[in-house]
């Protein structure tokens, strides 16, 4: 026995490196982050001096005191909340009005409906096409382009058909004999059993939505209802936004007072905006897999 | 017998009953997919005439150009640049971003003590996250004049400190590297999992032959996993035209242009933001055709090669 161990394991110095490289990239990885975390909260001298490595020089959490301020941020954050709320809800309904009714064999003209299904999976119309269409219903410039055109995905549909084909139909049947109609046969024996692709599609709304800007630099000219990833591209990418913005005179004295710089607010608002995702990750992330996972199975 | 027939009619008109319901759900849904997936098909159209805002897609009024815009893309003076440019950064993508999440698969099976394992793929995970505007946040701000990687490179390097975000030719290697960094630890997933359903037995049988770690990775593991790598390379060759612009966008200023513009990108600025709607739909036409021909021949080959295609 303790010889099979021993070819098992091979070269302990191998093994040694092996590990080494695995933990070397799980620094390259994370750190990129953990110099966003420390910038952020060290104090404002020595972060403008941006040569801050391995762990906080001093405390101050002034930057995020000022950027608590900013109503602007407040105002997109909110945005991105209403955005990913109502994509998810609608993400959720649209998908099992169509994945279900599939799971009937009874159902007519089935095949021709998983060829309509199909046929946008291979083709589009691309960016511009779809640009004319939206604007010529009127959806130019209002938050329901967020909403409207990304709150249905034939992806998901097929994924979730193919879970619902895993749930045996004799439950159906018995259910039917029972006298249970359509719709009540989806509620008490459809629904609770699909909890986890339910969890899986909402995860991935909600994480696509609080992270996509493209749509919204598409179709929101406006400020207003701009969601908080176009906020940050207008402060950390274009810098069209100073930082500073839309701070009070008096917010503006303190920083000045304090010698916060513009990088460090920058950050502060990085991990404003980045802090729930990171927080949330580990909860969601057996999800995500388990989305890989079943979007494989279709392949 | 009258009997059986009255049964018949009976379940007949349960079934019709039963697909009005089921209709009645679905068609929400459908008119939004005929809106949405189907509308913008039509109005490739326009990629055919002089499209401006207020006219139709299709009937009166509609004036006719035939192939001219799609004559004007390819002797126009950026057609070289859009597809040298497309064709560079997307084949440094295919070269790295499309291997590493194989190499780290492979490492990471490596890694006996589950703990340990464990914790590194969930970091490896970890940028797939975080969202692109973040991320290019956080590039610009480190390659910056005084950033922390300038810094790196002046010191260990002695490269003059300077903002590098305007520095042209370093723009293929930031790009790379930052889609390989968000990307290889999410694309690794499915490889860990279908690495982890190997007969053990294998690798039992494989050492007992004396079979060294390098050896049982070439002869066992990479023919477990060469169905998968087949797939997402034809995946990722029908994508080479596709650029990830959305990076692209947030990374590139006109002073990395030469090198940085691709289809998506020079569609976005001459469409949406310029208004050139019929020229750049012809453009976008154009690369997708090309797309689709690369995909198909992948698969084709693939499909010769390793007896595996998407169809």
């Amino acid at each position: 026995m303790r010889k099979k161990n021993k070819i098992r394991e091979g070269n302990p110095a191998v093994t040694v490196i092996l590990y080494l490289m695995v933990l070397l990239i799980c620094f390259i990885t994370i750190y990129p982050m953990y110099y966003v975390l420390i910038l952020s909260v060290s104090d404002p001298r020595a972060a403008a001096t941006m040569r801050v490595y391995v762990h906080p020089e001093g405390f101050s959490l002034d930057s995020y005191k000022m950027l608590i301020k900013d109503m602007e941020l407040w105002r997109s954050y909110l945005n991105t909340v209403i955005y990913a709320a109502c994509n998810t809800v609608l993400m959720l309904l649209t998908t099992t009005l169509v994945a279900y009714p599939l799971t009937y064999k009874r159902l007519l003209g089935r095949k021709y409906i998983n060829i309509f299904l199909l046929i946008p999976m291979y083709f589009g119309g691309g960016m511009i096409p779809t640009f004319l269409l939206v604007t010529k219903l009127g959806l130019y410039g209002s938050p329901l382009a967020l909403i409207i055109p990304s709150c249905f995905s034939i992806w998901n549909i097929i994924l979730m058909k193919a879970f619902f084909s895993t749930i045996p139909e004799g439950l159906r049947d018995a259910a039917r004999i029972d006298g249970a109609g359509v719709i009540q046969i989806l509620k008490s024996v459809y629904l609770p059993l699909s909890k986890p692709i339910l969890a899986v599609i909402a995860v991935y709304t909600i994480v696509g939505v609080w992270n996509s800007w493209f749509s919204a630099a598409v179709y929101l000219p406006k400020t207003e209802w701009q969601p908080l990833q176009m906020f940050l591209r207008r402060t950390l990418v274009e810098n069209t936004r100073q930082v500073t913005e839309s701070l009070s005179p008096e917010t503006m004295r303190e920083m000045i007072k304090k010698q916060i710089s513009g990088a460090q607010l920058k950050y502060a608002m990085i991990m404003i905006v980045t802090l729930p995702v990171l927080c949330v990750y580990p909860f969601f992330q057996k999800y995500f897999v388990k989305g890989v996972m079943l979007g494989s199975l279709k392949e | 017998m009258k009997k059986k027939k009255k049964k018949r009619e009976k379940i007949k008109k349960s079934v019709i009953r039963e697909n009005i319901q089921l209709y009645a759900m679905m068609l929400p849904v459908f008119l939004l997919i005929i809106i949405f997936c189907y509308g913008p098909m039509f109005g490739l159209v326009i990629a055919f005439e002089d499209y401006a805002p207020g006219l139709p897609f299709f009937g009166e009024g509609v004036k006719w150009v035939g192939i001219q815009h799609f004559k004007n893309f390819i002797e126009g003076k950026y057609f070289f640049r859009l597809i040298k440019n497309t064709l560079v950064l997307s084949g440094l993508n295919l070269l790295f971003g499309f291997t590493a999440p194989i190499l780290f698969a492979l490492l990471i099976d490596q890694v006996k003590h589950m703990r340990y394992k464990k914790i590194a793929q969930t970091a490896s995970y970890m940028p797939h996250f975080i969202s692109n505007v973040v991320v290019a946040g956080m590039v610009i701000s480190f390659i910056d004049r005084n950033g922390v990687i300038s810094n790196m490179l002046s010191g260990l390097f002695g490269l003059p400190n300077r903002n590098w975000r305007e520095v042209a030719s370093a723009f293929p290697i930031i790009y790379t590297v930052t889609n390989v960094w968000k990307g290889f630890g999410f694309g690794s997933i499915l490889y860990i999992s279908t690495i982890s359903s190997i007969d053990q037995n294998q690798y039992e049988s494989a050492r007992m032959d004396g079979a060294n770690r390098l050896q049982q990775c070439i002869y066992i593991t990479l023919p477990g996993i060469k169905n998968m790598i087949a797939i997402n390379l034809i995946m990722a060759i029908g994508g080479i035209l596709g650029a990830n612009s959305d990076l692209i966008l947030l990374l590139y200023t006109p002073a990395t242009y030469e090198v940085a513009d691709v289809i998506g990108t020079y569609t976005y600025r001459m469409g949406i933001v310029s208004g050139q709607y019929s020229y750049t739909t012809a453009a976008g036409v154009f690369m997708s055709v090309i797309g689709f021909t690369l995909t198909y021949i992948a698969n084709r080959t693939s499909d010769k090669l390793t007896g595996y295609g998407l169809w």
